[in-house]
């Protein structure tokens, strides 16, 4: 089992992709957490362009924070390219959040994503998740 | 409007003690939400793999549904 998932991890991932700019996105739990949103996760949801040029930056960024042809690297990380309630990549760019140098998805798209998806540990949170939108978006400065 | 009728369903308490759990965490730095974010538990079948790849979200619903046990919660709700 991968170790746990930290902040200096978040940082390589921001600056290893950086370096090779791929173009990705904080999704899921993770991302709503860099937003401010309270509770825990278990991984990082990385939302990456659909693209071969974005696929090998990515490719050429995992192997520089230690992943091994994406089969083990030294922690968890869902790597989604189409994922549910999201119309396109270019559409959640064009309207996500810079958190610290973090790209993440509006909470508009991470909540649209969990909805779609219709899991039962997504509907569960998606209450509190939307309590938080409303309370992100009163609150953003 | 779904989304507004559920949302309205919350008990005002229980909004109040969201509000302020968000304001609590809008407080800490980042490096600090992080920390306490991210807990590591071991789910069965689904970590006992060291990686898994689908071509598809579908695939992967599909498989999450048909492997993984109901109360970890990855199926469809009902």
């Amino acid at each position: 089992m991968a170790r746990q998932f930290e902040y200096t991890q978040a940082e390589e991932i921001r600056n290893a992709f950086a370096r090779h700019r791929v173009r990705y996105l904080f999704l899921g739990k993770s991302g709503a957490i860099l937003l401010g949103y309270p509770d825990t996760t278990q991984d990082s949801d990385l939302f990456l362009e659909r693209d071969p040029e974005n696929g090998n930056a990515a490719l050429q960024a995992l192997h520089d924070l230690g992943f091994i042809q994406l089969k083990n690297g030294p922690f968890d990380l869902d790597l989604v390219f189409a994922p549910d309630g999201i119309e396109s990549f270019a559409r959640a760019w064009a309207r996500h959040v810079e958190v610290e140098g973090f790209p993440v998805c509006h909470p508009d798209d991470i909540i649209a994503s969990k909805a779609a998806s219709n899991r039962a540990k997504d509907r569960e949170v998606l209450p509190r998740l939307r309590a938080f939108r409303d309370y992100w978006v009163s609150h953003r400065r | 409007m779904k989304e507004r009728e559920s949302q309205a369903a919350i008990p005002a308490a229980v909004l109040s003690e969201w509000e302020r759990e968000f304001e609590a965490a809008a407080r800490r730095p980042l490096q600090t939400r992080l920390r306490y974010a991210f807990v590591r538990t071991y789910k069965p079948i689904l970590d006992d793999a060291p990686y898994r790849s689908f071509s598809t979200t579908a695939e992967y619903r599909a498989w999450c549904t048909e492997n993984l046990p109901d109360w970890l919660g990855y199926g469809p709700a009902v």
